[in-house]
């Protein structure tokens, strides 16, 4: 199975990883809240992925206050839509084997 | 949630799967258009009623209207150039709707300007209703929503009949005829375009509106969250 996937970026090929990037790519932002309640994952580890994203620099996390709450907001960026393209090409490569 | 290896099956799934549920996201609740719809309807059938018991001056009801939009467009600017929106998610397709609606707003004023300089209302309104057409198809194209595609294309087709309504009624040149007959004749043509505008309001806005917030009310009552 390791052998089959040896192409797949690891950053992306994860399920909350890959669920937050899909998401990402449909909007043009989200918010924290939004990812977790659509994810259906816990904070933890949530924070967790997307900590891992961010150092990829597939995504930009922007912490700011909204009404005196804390806000991140959760934005894909270029290399991040790069990756995420290359993704799905080696994916579509596999299922056309 | 356990991390777990996936099959290039399960990677494909969650892609779709998130992809529909952020598309989800960026259904209109429809209220929009129902209370722009119903408030045009209200003003055009209230400016018919107007002229036919002698209520007020003509052009009052708009007046009123256009005194509302106006506070309404300043306040919309206000926010779009001065406050940061804190939304939990920002859509590519409502931020273009944002920016189409100042473009929209622009144009209407123009319109309505142009009406009180001299180009006649019969004709000014079927402009009006051209432009709603115009914006309707933007976003039932954008959005992918049929009934708002269909319903310009409906809305063109009264604003281009609306043109007519001097042929239709009381053809007669109005030259040499007495002033009180030409107020009455022009009266009439008016409350003509009031209920041409309220119909094209009714097909454009209304029902579109009313499919919309119903279709939106289905999806928020089954949201299914998927098990990522």
């Amino acid at each position: 199975m390791f052998l089959v996937f040896k192409d797949l970026d690891p950053i992306l090929h994860s399920q909350l990883r890959l669920a937050v990037m899909s998401l990402l790519m449909s909007v043009r932002e989200a918010e924290f809240t939004f990812l977790k309640e659509k994810t259906n994952a816990t904070a933890g580890n949530l924070s967790v992925q997307i900590q891992k994203l961010k150092d990829a620099g597939y995504i930009d996390v922007i912490k700011q206050f909204k009404e005196n709450y804390p806000q991140t907001i959760c934005k894909v960026t270029p290399s991040g839509i790069k990756a995420f393209d290359q993704y799905v090409r080696n994916l579509q490569a596999y299922l056309t084997k | 949630m356990e991390e777990k290896n996936l099959t290039e099956q399960e990677s494909l799934q969650i892609i779709q799967q998130m992809i529909e549920t952020a598309k989800q996201e960026q259904k209109d609740d429809g209220k929009g258009w129902i209370i722009w719809g119903w408030t045009l309807f209200t003003i055009s059938m209230l400016t018919y009623f107007n002229i036919q018991f002698n209520w007020f001056d003509t052009s009052f009801f708009w007046n009123v209207f256009g005194v509302i939009v106006a506070i309404y467009f300043l306040y919309h600017l206000f926010k779009n150039l001065f406050v940061r929106k804190a939304e939990r998610v920002r859509t590519y397709t409502k931020d273009i709707f944002d920016k189409l609606n100042v473009g929209f707003f622009i144009f209407l004023i123009l319109i309505i300007v142009s009406m009180n300089a001299g180009v006649p209302p019969s004709k000014g309104f079927m402009l009006l209703i051209g432009l709603y057409g115009f914006w309707i198809l933007i976003y039932g194209t954008a959005l992918n929503f049929k009934p708002s595609i269909i319903a310009a294309y409906v809305t063109w087709a009264v604003a281009f009949a609306g043109l007519f309504i001097d042929r239709f009624i009381q053809p007669e040149t109005l030259n040499n005829l007495p002033d009180d007959l030409v107020r009455s004749i022009s009266l009439e043509r008016f409350q003509w375009v009031m209920l041409f505008h309220a119909f094209a309001v009714l097909c454009g806005y209304i029902v579109p509106g009313h499919i919309a917030n119903k279709e939106f009310k289905k999806i928020r009552k089954g949201d299914i969250v998927p098990s990522v």
